[in-house]
């Protein structure tokens, strides 16, 4: 099922790889979007932080989506007061994986360049009108739409993506044994909800926001609402203001919609996650 | 603090809601195509196999919004809860609290069989028994006090029980068993905003219509974290803040979430928020820039005939000492703040006040809820569209039940005689002490459903102490899903299951001022031996001999959906159970109901007759007068019930449907001149009274407030794993200079202690609380209601849920209501919750 593929592990690490996966966006004029031709979708996932209220539907309904255990958390909000009284805000920041497009040298995301199971196989993407992109896959991978994804089959429970990932979107799977070593535990992470997007239902998170503060949606299309908003908001051309820890150089595909500069006020938002530090929603 | 939204800020957005519904609808192309059309919601997938899981549409009830919702069933289990996207009221949203219902029907501490008491009351010791033995003991005992003339001492005692439960309960059981000994939870919520507005426009819920706002001020309300009505009006408020740059003012004590979004949130001291409203009613008075034509609907005088001059004058004279400097004194508002939101309000048409508990707990809250009331009236802001609105739901038609033969209640529902002026809503806060006191008598019988007695009101102690005394309540019997801290006291516990396994009709206000039907149906059978207290209480009715005309909440429910004739047309039941919710697309939204003209025919049927005082036009036989002769010399006023046959308002040579009366006799003038209220020697207009409890204050003491989180409900929702996961812990919040005063640090252990007792918690030190308060989370203290809940482990629990073993927390907060007194509002009973003085030492 898997042909052979010409582009050596080497090169998928410097990133040649991904361009060739990715390539450039071209216009298609039409009244209703469908994807640019033989392209995978570029998605990306939009937080609007004026809309936010701070109910935590969407911690829940991730929680409920996956059964994901207790301690872990695939979506989470954060909530900080920030100034001084009578002049104080309360400011929310729901964060989930950002699944990052990898540094501006290599294009590979800190969590998958750290997994010793990547890469491992190959696998294949296919384009709405059918058009077959091959890429690696392993106990995690980047897909040629953007998702990071995981596999548990080929997990060792190592733990070293967790380590990796600077916004603690990742955690152990207290439920879950990993394929390739039953005495550890595989893990959990925010998938955008792949197996939704694939029916054509949105992320899980998404569909139950009361503030509407989500969004999700393909950046190669220029009818989207992501790519409107991203217009509007300058959103990809600017990612010191819109983005986690842009020094980072993760490049993430999750963007904040922010006026009031909240990310700059709030201490969690400069927050770097180490070691097995994993996001907690905790009031 | 101040935030500035500027024009960039504003952009809308023109979300596409291609909401569908249901399996059998083709989605079109793939979503890997990248096509902007996603379905919100309507169809769910199973993350490990992909495969479409079984939709059931129903609706929630964690709390009293309770919206329409879809749950999705695989292999018999549910699995996800999501908004019903059909629905006008939720438009397919629903919370975190709606979402974690799956952790309410599976919670492995839930009470699956009949149990009664093994050793002492409150020992702990239990027995399971059989269905069958569990009725025939309690309808045995029923029957007793039936049978001997005293169906007044059968107490049974709600918390929340609405739509076909509250009609099957107590409009056709309660009422054929013959007892009115029945209390509710009115009082320990928002009691005094309802006899306000009895007291103003007649019938409670005000509906608040941001979808036409152009302003919003809000006294004490969290409608972002917590509301009557929450996920149908927090959506819009927030829609209506950011597409179209709607301007929110919150009055409040602390930064809640709603605050949090505010344009301004401008800090109050507790308690004092009728002073802010009666000075900016006030500086609106004095500038001339009140809405005339509504004054023609406004009682401000004793004589009703007042042209508007007149009206506007006696205001004015009234309000004259409220001036906003004045107000700064006692709220810490600054006063150019209170002239500037003030005149903003004025001259935004329409605009929308809202209020809730933070500003009507307390001493004369009816009274803080009658003078937001007159702002809003005096503003031209009363059931307009982008106003405060009288609430419509649905009005569904639904089978009665058989006649007692005997009717009586023990007088203990509404505290202690002469203490509370108008109790329409009971003060169920006082039930206890009533009992204690045995001068009213005594129930034989208590029970309570859905309802906490021991922890959901103040001094849990006094609490306790009653309610396991045996020689004060012979017998108490718990309905309950849950083993909580009152569970714990009963002689017997019937298993009923959560709300997820039940059938009911709905009706809940639709912030669309048009109603929507729709209906709760089980996503599954209801686990272990729980059943539905709705089909019980059709056998016990049989067991005593007096059934009630059908056999189940699923076959009451049937019946209505074809009783009710909009719904049968719809396609009644089987249309309900298909579909979920139902709405009149061509209905027209209900405004300025109060100018509706009564027809003449209307005024001459039998029995009515005009009332000059008042002006009202009413019927004394409607309202079981003694007479035509009686009911003429006393007057409307003064007969009793007679709001009960109210027809209309005479107002200048016509008759308008008015303001119709509710719970008492008021005219159907929007009522600021109060003549309930002087018979009864308290403050005929909006006034201001000091809270009697602060008047004492010495220099060292706070102020204990009390509020809501987005995350949990009342005092059932802790054993919710993935609720309590995220709010697990109820510090003492503290401002930083207060707490600077006191030497205390975040997570310093301290005492506070009222009149009523002491508890010792944990401090957490913020910019974000008003200086003077010490500012706990209602939710959280439990000592039983479960592992996650508490640590403890109900009887006869299960360990079928392997995240008990993951159980991060170890804490379970400490509950305020220890040291609360039941205090009631003068005027309407409401629990003064938030009037306690306290004093605050590190430990």
């Amino acid at each position: 099922m898997h042909e052979q593929l010409s582009i050596s592990r080497r090169q998928v690490l410097k990133g040649a790889g991904a361009a060739a996966l990715t390539g450039a966006a071209t216009l298609m004029p039409t009244g209703k979007a469908i994807a640019v031709r033989g392209e995978a979708p570029r998605w990306a996932f939009i937080v609007d932080l004026r809309r936010c209220i701070g109910c935590r539907a969407c911690t829940v309904a991730c929680k409920a989506e996956f059964d994901v255990p207790l301690g872990a958390f695939r979506a989470a909000v954060y909530e900080e007061v920030v100034g001084t009284f009578p002049d104080s805000e309360k400011i929310f920041l729901p964060r989930l994986c950002n699944h990052c497009e990898g540094n501006k040298d290599d294009k590979v995301p800190p969590c998958v360049k750290g997994c010793p199971e990547y890469p491992k196989d190959r696998r294949e993407f296919v384009t709405d009108d059918g058009k077959k992109i091959r890429y690696r896959g392993g106990a995690t991978f980047k897909r040629p739409d953007g998702l990071i994804l995981f596999d548990n089959s080929l997990c060792t429970g190592c733990g070293k993506c967790i380590e990796a990932c600077p916004y603690g979107a990742r955690n152990f799977d207290k439920l879950l044994i990993s394929g390739k070593d039953s005495t550890k535990n595989g893990i959990t992470k925010c998938t955008f909800c792949e197996h939704r997007i694939a029916k054509g239902v949105t992320p899980s998170c998404i569909n139950i926001c009361p503030g509407r503060a989500r969004f999700f949606g393909d950046l190669n299309d220029p009818a989207s609402e992501v790519s409107k908003l991203n217009k509007q908001f300058g959103l990809t051309e600017n990612p010191n203001e819109t983005t986690l820890l842009p020094g980072e150089n993760t490049t993430p595909m999750c963007f904040y919609i922010d006026p009031q500069g909240a990310l700059k006020k709030m201490v969690v938002a400069k927050k770097k996650f180490e070691k097995n530090d994993a996001i907690l929603d905790v009031i | 603090m101040k935030r500035e939204i500027n024009r960039r800020d504003l952009f809308k957005l023109g979300i596409a809601s291609a909401a569908v519904l249901a399996a059998g609808k083709a989605i079109g192309s793939s979503a890997l195509a990248g096509t902007v059309d996603f379905v919100e919601g309507g169809r769910d997938f199973s993350p490990k196999t992909g495969a479409e899981r079984k939709m059931i549409p129903s609706a929630c009830w964690s709390c009293v919004t309770r919206d329409s919702m879809i749950g999705f069933v695989e292999d018999g289990r549910l699995v996800k809860l999501e908004g019903q996207p059909n629905s006008i009221r939720g438009k397919g949203k629903i919370c975190a609290k709606g979402a974690a219902g799956i952790n309410q029907l599976y919670d492995p501490d839930r009470i699956l069989y009949p149990m009664k008491r093994a050793g002492k009351r409150g020992e702990g010791k239990w027995k399971r028994i059989s269905w069958d033995e569990a009725l025939t003991d309690l309808a045995g005992r029923l029957k007793k006090l039936r049978d001997e003339g005293h169906p007044e001492k059968f107490m049974f005692h709600y918390g929340r029980m609405k739509a076909s439960s509250d009609k099957i309960v107590k409009g056709t059981f309660l009422s054929a068993y013959g007892t009115k000994t029945i209390g509710n939870h009115t009082s320990i919520c928002e009691g005094a905003k309802w006899v306000g507005q009895e007291l103003t426009w007649g019938k409670h819920y005000d509906n608040w219509d941001f979808d036409n706002t152009k302003m919003v001020v809000n006294f004490g309300s969290n409608c972002l974290e917590a509301h009557t009505n929450s996920i149908p009006v927090s959506q819009r408020l927030i829609s209506a803040i950011v597409d179209r740059g709607v301007k929110l003012y919150t009055f409040d004590v602390r930064i809640s979430n709603t605050a949090a979004k505010s344009t301004e949130w401008v800090p109050v001291k507790p308690g004092t928020d009728r002073a802010v409203v009666l000075a900016m009613c006030k500086v609106i008075m004095d500038a001339g820039l009140y809405d005339k034509d509504f004054f023609k609907f406004i009682k401000a005088t004793k004589n009703r005939k007042a042209s508007t001059d007149e009206k506007a004058a006696v205001l004015k004279a009234h309000l004259d000492k409220y001036s906003p400097e004045w107000a700064e004194k006692i709220s810490g508002v600054p006063a150019a703040k209170i002239k500037s939101i003030a005149l903003e309000l004025a001259k935004t048409k329409p605009a929308c006040v809202i209020s809730y508990r933070g500003a009507v707990a307390h001493h004369h809250g009816a009274d803080t809820e009658r003078a937001i009331q007159m702002l809003a009236a005096i503003t031209g802001n009363i059931d307009n569209p982008g106003g405060r609105c009288r609430a419509v739901g649905a009005k569904w038609k639904y089978p009665k039940g058989p006649k007692a033969p005997k009717t009586a209640g023990l007088k203990i529902l509404d505290g202690f005689k002469g203490d509370i002026a108008y109790p329409n809503h009971h003060a169920n806060h006082q039930v206890l002490k009533m009992i204690k006191d045995g001068k009213a008598g005594r129930p034989e019988i208590y029970m309570w459903y859905c309802y906490t007695p021991v922890y959901s009101h103040g001094e849990i102690q006094e609490n306790i102490d009653i309610l396991k005394d045996e020689n004060l309540i012979p017998f108490t019997v718990n309905v309950n899903a849950y083993y909580d801290e009152s569970a714990a006291l009963a002689d017997l516990i019937l298993p009923n299951p959560s709300y997820l396994e039940w059938w009911d009709w709905e009706d809940m206000a639709s912030p669309t001022q048009t109603p929507e039907y729709y209906i709760r149906q089980p996503f599954v059978k209801p686990l272990g031996e729980s059943r539905d207290f709705k089909d019980v209480v059709c056998e016990l009715a049989d067991r005593m001999g007096f059934p009630l005309g059908f056999n189940s909440a699923e076959e009451f429910v049937k019946m209505s959906c074809e009783m009710t004739p909009d719904v049968k047309k719809a396609g009644g039941f089987e249309y309900m159970k298909k579909h979920g919710v139902w709405h009149d697309p061509n209905a027209k939204p209900k405004y300025y109901m109060y100018k509706k003209e009564v027809k003449t025919e209307d005024l001459k049927k039998d029995g009515v007759i005009f009332d000059e005082a008042t002006g009202v036009y009413w019927n004394w036989k409607e309202a079981h007068a003694e007479s035509e002769a009686e009911a003429k010399e006393k007057g409307y006023t003064k007969t009793k019930n007679a709001y009960k046959g109210y027809v209309g308002q005479e107002i200048d040579g016509k008759v308008y449907a008015g303001f119709k009366p509710d719970k008492v006799n008021k005219s159907g003038y929007f009522e600021l001149y109060s003549e309930l209220l002087e018979m009864k020697n308290l403050p005929a207009i909006p006034s201001f009274t000091p809270v009697p409890a602060y008047e004492k204050m010495g220099p060292d003491d706070l102020i204990l407030t009390s509020y809501k989180v987005a995350v949990h409900i009342h005092s059932r929702s802790a054993n919710c794993k993935w609720l309590t996961e995220i709010s697990h812990d109820n510090p003492a919040k503290i401002n930083t200079m207060t707490a600077k005063r006191l030497g205390i640090k975040s997570r310093d252990k301290i005492k506070i202690k009222s009149e009523i007792g002491e508890i010792i918690t944990t401090a957490d030190v913020t910019e974000g609380v008003v200086p003077g308060v010490v500012s706990i989370s209602h939710h959280l203290g439990h000592w039983e209601y479960g592992r996650y809940a508490s640590g403890k482990k109900a009887p006869f629990a299960g360990d079928n849920d392997p995240d008990l073993k993951l159980k991060t927390w170890s804490t379970h907060g400490v509950h305020p209501n220890w040291i609360m007194a039941n205090k009631p509002d003068p005027i309407s009973g409401q629990w003064a919750m938030l009037d306690n003085v306290v004093k605050v030492t590190k430990v």
